[in-house]
């Protein structure tokens, strides 16, 4: 980074990028850290439209996303009578125990304050204010507020913040060396053909080349990409290769806020129930932005020598340090990750699309793509072989 | 003793950046730890303390996407003064209300030394004209409420309309500080106005000259002519903000008595 000192006690920073491609929105990644947090009723303090995809999506999840529906005179005019008055609303409606209140870009430019209408309401619930606009680059800095306003209402404690925050920065760090925050704009793009990579893996499989499983996902994306694992070591079974495969997965369950400690321990409950081991857990599933760390060491330590890797969740959190002689194959849900990867020396990218949104409202593993991909390619194989025979 | 954070309110042009550094030069010959925190775009609320010079102010370092820290943003004008300057857009460009809630957040953010200070002092803008004006008050920052008016019908009529501002964002009135344009009974009226409204009358600061010849040199009053009778009337003023204690919610009055009054 240049760093040139300019007037006295200003530092100028020169290398920092306009990201032109559209980013992840600090609003939403509050709303989610609401749903998090377990929060039954969520508002939106802004226009109607405001983060409607995501509100609708977690209203799959569980919990109820509402807004004050500003309009036109709502800007001008304010909206902390609309404020109090839905939060009275949505308490009688969802009698929740836990109510957020999330600011958008509208409300915060004209100086709405949360806090007033949220007094006016005198609820007996704790409210969680997020006073959050969708104009930060990092969308981690909604995460944040969101986190540091439950810390000041009780809903976590210091050590858990204090975590979190260590958690989020390494997370904008893996985003800004390769991800989607790398570079001026990245096209998305599909990766590519789930069937040919799925042949590339049975015929590995099959040749009885070593097989590293890494699943590194982020929170309730585990649901899908835990799938991955279970068809390779299912393959592999069919093959009589299992004991090639080794897997590791960062669920983790005593580690995160409750919802997602639930996650991991639903994810693991259901590998179990497929008789497929776990060999190395590499962390919580809020810990993917750190996983990497420890992905290196134990490959450093057990297995340098395995042929290949699957890495599937958030792949660009771990360093090729030790990958490097392996073949290594990834799974994203990121359309704007593949390039990245491919450039990290990933062989192949592959992208679930849309595996979010079906990760939502879910409490076991739903099948993916490139799993059932994988299982088909398996079949066709081993049904042509038999003919051959 | 307990910090002060004040902000002096009045109609656009009444004399407010001079009353607030006039106060804040006294309050530093009195030995009180003082800073200045101009929320006005124009950023010339603390320009006499500073012997004329403009300091930059935090949208100015904001828009140039620089590291701030504390030093960039807080510069020592007379007696150690603490000068702050909010700044703004160009006029007619971007959104100055937005300004003042990102300025203010950035400050409490960077400055340590802020919560050392015996009196801070916010010089607001005139006219309230939109929720980001309002942010110091509503970000709890800003304890004591004053008034500066003429006896003028105008500058009373926007004093009565701040007092129902006041009311409605919960914020108590310390007093009223009369800056005289020279009216008839001007000293008699304001007084009225201010028992009215539940208040009382701080300081009736004459027009003189003086003030103006010192303000275009980029001096305060106090500081380049101590011995003048207004730079007493400064002083006593700063000592009677200090060692108030007599802040109420004020009850405007109904236009035709304001009108009334003034007759």
């Amino acid at each position: 980074m240049m760093i040139s000192k300019g007037i006295k006690g200003i530092t100028m920073t020169e290398n920092d990028i306009s990201i032109i491609h559209p980013r992840p929105s600090s609003i939403v990644a509050a709303l989610y850290t609401l749903r998090d947090l377990n929060v039954d009723v969520a508002i939106l303090h802004g226009p109607p439209g405001c983060s409607f995809k995501h509100a609708r999506l977690l209203e799959e999840d569980g919990i109820h996303v509402v807004t004050t529906a500003l309009d036109e005179n709502g800007f001008v005019f304010g909206g902390r009578d609309e404020l109090s008055s839905l939060l009275q609303k949505a308490n009688e409606m969802f009698k929740p125990k836990l109510v957020g209140v999330v600011g958008t870009c509208a409300s915060m430019i004209i100086g709405e304050e949360l806090h007033e209408p949220v007094m006016d309401a005198n609820l007996e619930v704790p409210v969680i204010e997020v006073e959050v606009h969708a104009g930060y680059p990092n969308n981690t800095k909604g995460v944040l507020m969101a986190l540091e306003s439950a810390c000041e209402v009780g809903v976590i404690d210091e050590q858990e913040l204090r975590r979190q925050r260590s958690l989020l920065e390494e997370a904008t760090n893996v985003e800004m060396s390769h991800g989607a925050a790398s570079r001026e704009y990245l096209a998305p793009s599909r990766g590519d053909v789930k069937y040919k990579v799925a042949e590339k893996v049975y015929n590995l499989l099959k040749e009885g080349k070593s097989c590293l499983t890494i699943m590194n996902a982020k929170k309730e994306t585990g649901y899908m990409f835990a799938d991955i694992t279970i068809a390779i070591n299912e393959v592999a079974a069919e093959l009589g290769m299992q004991g090639n495969v080794i897997n590791m997965a960062n669920i983790d369950a005593c580690v995160g806020l409750p919802r997602v400690r639930q996650h991991a321990t639903n994810i693991s409950n259901d590998i179990r129930k497929k008789n497929v081991t776990i060999h190395e857990i590499i962390g919580g599933m809020d810990e993917y932005p750190i996983a990497g760390d420890k992905v290196t060491k134990l490959i450093d330590e057990k297995y340098k020598e395995f042929d290949f890797a699957v890495i599937s969740g958030v792949p660009h959190a771990i360093p090729m340090d030790h990958l490097g002689n392996m073949q290594v194959i990834s799974v994203t849900n990121g359309p704007r990750q593949v390039l990245p990867l491919k450039e990290m020396g990933h062989e192949h990218v592959i992208v679930e699309i849309d595996l979010h949104p079906k990760t939502l409202g879910v409490d076991s593993i739903v099948e993916s793509e490139f799993g059932a991909t994988l299982r088909e390619v398996a079949k066709d194989m081993m049904k042509n072989k038999r003919k051959v025979v | 003793m307990p910090q002060r954070r004040i902000a002096i309110y009045g109609k656009g042009g009444i004399g407010k950046s001079s009353t607030a550094s006039n106060v804040a030069a006294a309050c530093a010959d009195e030995g009180y730890k003082v800073m200045i925190i101009g929320c006005d775009p124009k950023s010339d609320s603390s320009i006499t303390l500073l012997g004329g010079r403009r300091i930059p102010t935090i949208l100015d370092l904001l828009r140039q996407k620089v590291d701030i820290d504390e030093q960039a943003i807080v510069h020592e004008g007379y007696k150690g003064v603490k000068c702050v300057e909010v700044g703004g857009p160009e006029p007619g460009i971007g959104c100055a209300g937005r300004g003042i809630i990102v300025a203010i957040q950035k400050l409490r953010q960077m400055c340590k030394t802020i919560d050392d200070m015996d009196l801070i002092i916010y010089d607001v803008p005139g006219d309230i004209v939109c929720g980001g004006f309002v942010a110091p008050i509503r970000k709890g920052l800003v304890s004591e409420a004053y008034i500066l008016t003429s006896g003028e019908y105008m500058p009373l009529y926007a004093a009565n309309n701040i007092c129902r501002g006041l009311v409605k964002i919960d914020t108590q009135l310390s007093g009223i500080i009369c800056n005289s344009r020279i009216v008839t009974r001007e000293e008699e009226i304001v007084r009225k106005f201010s028992e009215e409204i539940g208040s009382k009358l701080m300081a009736f600061i004459p027009k003189e000259q003086i003030v103006q010849d010192c303000e275009r040199d980029g001096f305060s009053v106090v500081e380049k002519a101590a011995d003048s009778s207004v730079a007493d009337i400064y002083r006593e003023l700063a000592i009677a903000i200090m060692s108030n204690e007599d802040s109420v919610m004020p009850s405007a009055l109904k236009d035709e008595r304001l009108r009334e009054l003034t007759r």
